[in-house]
C-alpha cells in the first residue's frame, strides 16, 4: 500500500509538472491581456509535434529539438497576438472566439500534415530510477519534472527581478496605470504572449515521448489548466503552480483508486465549488471579467 | 413639519480598513428636497449607495416609515418606492426613449410571459407607454421619444435618467449629483422642474457638488466631511457654519 | 397584407425546398433546421449578458430524457419531448443557483464545468444512460396511416416538415416573448443592469427567466435530434457542438432575433455544402476557423450588421422623405 501512495505521488508530481508549465502561460496571458486563449491547449500540441517532426522524422537531437519547439511555440504565440489580440483588444469575447478559430486551424494544420492517428515518439531514454520493486520512476519524467522547476524558476526570476518582468507585472495589475507609467502595451502583450505560448509549446515538447501524440490531445490539457488557473485564482501565477500540484495529486489518486471519468468530474466539481465560494478564485485578486 | 418619510441611523460603511461612512444620521421629511453635500471623499455617494440598496451598510438602520430598508437588495428598496438615478448618462444607450422610460414603468406593469403569447399584455403595453409619454412629457422629451437614448445630447440624457425614475412613481426620488456637467441655463431649468417635483408631493433627496444649485433648491442640508456628520439646517445656516466653510476650504486645498 | 404575401411565399419556399434536394442534403436540412431553434435558443440566453459554454449539454438533457422516456417508460414520442423540453428547464433552474453567483469569465467556465460534469456523468453511469456508448435504436415518431395518407418519419422529408412545424411553432413564441415587456427587460438588464435594478427589476429573476427559457427550447431541439438519428451518447454533445453554436451566434450576431438564423444558415451552408462540394475534407475545419477569426476582426457585428446596412440603404432609396424612426413591426 505505502509503495502505491509513493507511486502515485510520483505520478502526480509528473503530471503537476506539466500541467503547470501550461496553467502559468495560460494565467499570465489572462493577466496582462485579458484574453481567454483556448487554443492553449493547441499550443502544448504544437510543441508536441515539433518533437515528432524534428527528433523522430529528422532525427535532430532532442536538446535542440526543445530549443526549436520553445521558440517555435513562442512564435505562434507572437503571431496570434499580432494578427487578433492586439486588434480585439477591447472585445474580449471576440479575442476568446478568435482564439477558438486558432484553435480550429491548428487542429487541422495537424491531422492534415501528421494524420488523425497518434504519432510514434522514440522514447529519449529508456532508464529507469528503482526507489524499490514497485515505486519506479522513468528518467525521462524525472526529466520533466526537473524541467518544469527549472522553467518555472526562471519565470519567476524573470518577473521579479527585470525590468521587462517588472512592467509585465505591472500591466497585469493595472493595464492603464501600467500606460501611463510609459509601459507599452503592445510590448508586454508581446512578451506575455511569447513566454505563455513558449511555456505550453516547451511543455508540450517535453512530454511528447511519454503521451499519446494526436491533433486533439490539446483538450485534456487545457480542462486541466483551466480548473488549475480558477481554483488558483486568475491571474495568480504562484497560485496556479500550488494549484497545479494540488489537482495532480487529487487527479491522480482519484485515477488510481476509483477511475479516470471519476477522477474529472472531482476536478471539475472542485473548480465548480472553488467558482461557488469565491469568484476570483482562492489565492486570486484580479477581477477582469 | 410632517414626521421624518426616512431616517438614517447611526449609518457605517468599511472598507477592508477603511472607513468611508462613520456613523452618520439625518432625517429626511416628506416633501422636501433635501441635500447631502460635502467635500471630496466625504463619503456621500457611500451613504446615497447605501440608501438605495446599491451597497450593504456594515452598521446601522435606514428606516423608511416604519420599516427597515437597509440592506435589501437595489430592485426590493425601489419597491419600497425609494428609487434613485445615476452619476454620468447611466441609460439604456441602445433603446429608445419610450423604452427607457417604459422600463421605469416595470413595478406597476410586471411583465408576464403568459399574457405575452396570449396577447393580453396589449392594454398592460398601451398602460405603460402612456406612463411614459407622461413621464416624458413632464421632462419635455415626447419630441425624442423614437430616438435612441445614446444619441441625445447630454442635458437631456439627464433628464432622460429622471424621467425614468419617475415613471417608477417613487415616494422618495436619490438624484446622484444632478447637475454635473450641465451649464447655467440647463441648471436652472433642472432646478424648476424639480421645484414642481417637489410641489407635486415628491420627496428628493440629493448629492450635489454645485453649490449655486445646493442652495438655491434645498429645504434641508446635511453637510459631512470624512464620512461623519457635520452640520445639518437651512441652505443660510450651512452656508455660514463655520465647520462646513473649514471643511469645504480643507477639502479644497486637499484636492489641489 | 404585403408581410403576409411574404410570409405565405417564404412558407412555400420552404415547403418546396426539400424536394429539390438530393438525400444527403435533405439529412442536413432537417439538422439545420434543428440548430436554428439551438442558436436562437441561445441568443435569448445571452440576451440577459451572459455567455455560457453548457448550452450544448443541455440540449443534451433533453435528447437524453426524451429517449429514455420512449425507451424505459414508453411514452409516446411527441410527449417525451415535452417532458424533455421541461427537463433541461428544471436541470437549468437547478443549475442557475450556482452558476449566477458568477458573472462574464467566471460564468463562461462555471457553465463549462457544470455541463462537463453533467456529460461525464452520462459517460460513467452505463445504467441509464449507456455510458460512452449512449443510447441507441431510439424510437422516431410513429409511423401515420390513415387511409391514403402514410407517412414514414424515417424519412428525412417527413421528419423535416415534422421538425419545421415545431421549430416554426417556437420561433414565434421566442418572438413574441421578446417584443412584450418582459422581453424589453431582458434587454434592459443585458445594457444596464443597474439601472434595470434601481427600476424594481428583480436581476436574478429575470437572468433565471432567460436562461431556463432558453433551456427548455435547447432541450426541445435535443430531443428533436434524438428522435432523428436515433442514437445518442455523450461525444454528440461536446464542446466541439458548442463551439460551432458559439460561432453562429457571433458570425450572425446577436442583436436582432434574426441575426442567429443567418449565423446558422450561412455558416451550415458553406460548412457542409459548399466545402464539401469543393473536396476540402480536412481542411474544412482550418477554413471555417479562419472564417471565424476574420469574421470577429472584420465584423465585429455580424451577418446581420450587413443587413441592418442594406435594409437602410434600401429605406432611404425608396421613401428619400420618411423619418429615420422607428417603425414597429
Amino acid at each position: 500500500m505505502l509503495d502505491l501512495l509513493l507511486q502515485t505521488g510520483l505520478n502526480a508530481l509528473y503530471s503537476a509538472s506539466y500541467i503547470s508549465l501550461v496553467a502559468v502561460g495560460l494565467v499570465l496571458i489572462f493577466g496582462v491581456m485579458g484574453i481567454v486563449n483556448f487554443a492553449h491547449g493547441e499550443l502544448f500540441m504544437a510543441g508536441a509535434y515539433v518533437v515528432v517532426a524534428l527528433y523522430s522524422g529528422f532525427k535532430l537531437p532532442y536538446l535542440l529539438v526543445a530549443a526549436i519547439g520553445l521558440i517555435f511555440v513562442g512564435c505562434l504565440g507572437l503571431l496570434m497576438e499580432r494578427t487578433m489580440f492586439r486588434p480585439l483588444r477591447t472585445n474580449p469575447l471576440g479575442g476568446l472566439v478568435a482564439s477558438i478559430g486558432f484553435l480550429m486551424i491548428l487542429q487541422a494544420l495537424a491531422s492534415m500534415t501528421f494524420g488523425v492517428r497518434m504519432a510514434f515518439v522514440p522514447p529519449v531514454t529508456q532508464e529507469v530510477i528503482e526507489f524499490s520493486e514497485r515505486v519506479r520512476l522513468p528518467v525521462q519524467r524525472l526529466y520533466v519534472i526537473l524541467a518544469a522547476f527549472g522553467f518555472l524558476t526562471l519565470l519567476w526570476l524573470f518577473l521579479t527581478k527585470t525590468r521587462f518582468g517588472w512592467a509585465l507585472r505591472a500591466s497585469a495589475q493595472d493595464p492603464e496605470a501600467a500606460a501611463l507609467q510609459g509601459i507599452s502595451i503592445n510590448q508586454t502583450a508581446k512578451i506575455a504572449m511569447f513566454i505563455g505560448a513558449a511555456l505550453a509549446g516547451i511543455a508540450g515538447v517535453l512530454t511528447a515521448p511519454l503521451i499519446s501524440v494526436n491533433p486533439h490531445m490539446g483538450h485534456s490539457v487545457i480542462i486541466a489548466a483551466f480548473i488549475v488557473a480558477i481554483v488558483g485564482g486568475v491571474g495568480s501565477l504562484e497560485g496556479a503552480v500550488v494549484a497545479s500540484v494540488a489537482y495532480a495529486f487529487v487527479h491522480t489518486f482519484v485515477t488510481t483508486f476509483f477511475d479516470g471519468v471519476i477522477a474529472d468530474i472531482t476536478g471539475l466539481s472542485l473548480m465548480l465549488i472553488v467558482l461557488i465560494i469565491k469568484p476570483t478564485g482562492l489565492f486570486g485578486t484580479a477581477d477582469r471579467a | 413639519m410632517s414626521a421624518p418619510l426616512l431616517q438614517v441611523r447611526n449609518l457605517t460603511k468599511r472598507f477592508g480598513g477603511l472607513t468611508a461612512v462613520d456613523g452618520l444620521s439625518f432625517d429626511v421629511r416628506k416633501g422636501t428636497i433635501h441635500g447631502l453635500i460635502g467635500p471630496n471623499g466625504a463619503g456621500k455617494t457611500t451613504t446615497f449607495n447605501m440608501i438605495s440598496g446599491f451597497y450593504k451598510p456594515t452598521e446601522g438602520d435606514i428606516v423608511l416609515r416604519e420599516e427597515s430598508i437597509s440592506g435589501l437588495m437595489m430592485h426590493e428598496v425601489a419597491h419600497r418606492g425609494v428609487v434613485r438615478t445615476f452619476q454620468h448618462s447611466t441609460l439604456f444607450a441602445e433603446m429608445t426613449v419610450l423604452e427607457n422610460v417604459v422600463v421605469g414603468t416595470h413595478m406597476e406593469f410586471p411583465p408576464s410571459i403568459w399574457n405575452a403569447l396570449t396577447g393580453q399584455d396589449a392594454h398592460d403595453r398601451r398602460g405603460a407607454e402612456a406612463k411614459a409619454h407622461e413621464a416624458l412629457e413632464f421632462f419635455g422629451l415626447l419630441a425624442f421619444q423614437h430616438s435612441l437614448a445614446g444619441d441625445l445630447p447630454h442635458g437631456h440624457q439627464r433628464a432622460l435618467g429622471m424621467a425614468v425614475a419617475l415613471a417608477c412613481r417613487p415616494d422618495i426620488m436619490l438624484l446622484d449629483e444632478p447637475f454635473t456637467g450641465m451649464n447655467p441655463e440647463e441648471t436652472s431649468r433642472m432646478m424648476e422642474l424639480m421645484n414642481k417635483l417637489r410641489s407635486s408631493g415628491l420627496t428628493l433627496l440629493l448629492v450635489e457638488h454645485d453649490m449655486h444649485a445646493i442652495m438655491g433648491l434645498c429645504d434641508n442640508i446635511t453637510c459631512m466631511s470624512f464620512g461623519k456628520f457635520l452640520a445639518e439646517g437651512g441652505p443660510q445656516e450651512i452656508r455660514n457654519h463655520p465647520d462646513v466653510i473649514e471643511a469645504y476650504l480643507g477639502g479644497a486645498r486637499h484636492v489641489a | 397584407m404585403r408581410n403576409f404575401l411574404i410570409w405565405l411565399i417564404v412558407a412555400a419556399g420552404l415547403i418546396a425546398l426539400p424536394h429539390t434536394l438530393s438525400f444527403s442534403l435533405q439529412e442536413i436540412l432537417v439538422f439545420l433546421v434543428i440548430n436554428v431553434l439551438l442558436v436562437v435558443s441561445y441568443r435569448l440566453l445571452t440576451l440577459t449578458g451572459e455567455w455560457s459554454l453548457g448550452h450544448v449539454v443541455i440540449m443534451g438533457v433533453g435528447a437524453y430524457t426524451s429517449a429514455l422516456m420512449t425507451k424505459r417508460l414508453g411514452v409516446y414520442v411527441p410527449v417525451s419531448m415535452i417532458m424533455g423540453a421541461l427537463m433541461a428547464g428544471f436541470v437549468a433552474f437547478l443549475l442557475s443557483f450556482p452558476l449566477f453567483r458568477m458573472k462574464g469569465f467566471y460564468f463562461l467556465i462555471g457553465s463549462f464545468a457544470s455541463a462537463e460534469i453533467i456529460r461525464l456523468l452520462w459517460k460513467r453511469f452505463r445504467e441509464p444512460f449507456g455510458g460512452p456508448k449512449g443510447l441507441k435504436r431510439i424510437d422516431s415518431l410513429a409511423d401515420i396511416n390513415i387511409g391514403p395518407i402514410q407517412v414514414d418519419f424515417f424519412e428525412p422529408v417527413a421528419y423535416y416538415y415534422f421538425a419545421l412545424i415545431v421549430v416554426a411553432v417556437c420561433l414565434w413564441i421566442l418572438w413574441r416573448i421578446e417584443k412584450s415587456l418582459v422581453g424589453l427587460t431582458f434587454h434592459a438588464v443585458h445594457w444596464q443592469d443597474k439601472l434595470a435594478q434601481a427600476s424594481g427589476v428583480d436581476l436574478r429573476r429575470y437572468r433565471t427567466l432567460a436562461f431556463v427559457l432558453a433551456s427548455s427550447f435547447a432541450g426541445l431541439s435535443g430531443a428533436l435530434l434524438a428522435h432523428y438519428i436515433g442514437t445518442i451518447n455523450p461525444n454528440s454533445f461536446d464542446v466541439e457542438l458548442m463551439v460551432f453554436v458559439l460561432t453562429w451566434a457571433i458570425v450572425g450576431g446577436t442583436a436582432t432575433f434574426y441575426g442567429p438564423i443567418l449565423g446558422c444558415v450561412v455558416l451550415t451552408l458553406l460548412n457542409e455544402v459548399v466545402l464539401r462540394e469543393m473536396g476540402f475534407q480536412q481542411m474544412r475545419p482550418l477554413i471555417y476557423g479562419a472564417i471565424m477569426i476574420g469574421s470577429i476582426l472584420f465584423l465585429p457585428d455580424g451577418l446581420e450588421s450587413l443587413v441592418k446596412r442594406a435594409m437602410a440603404a434600401w429605406k432611404r432609396r425608396s421613401t428619400p422623405a420618411a423619418e429615420p424612426g422607428k417603425e414597429s413591426a
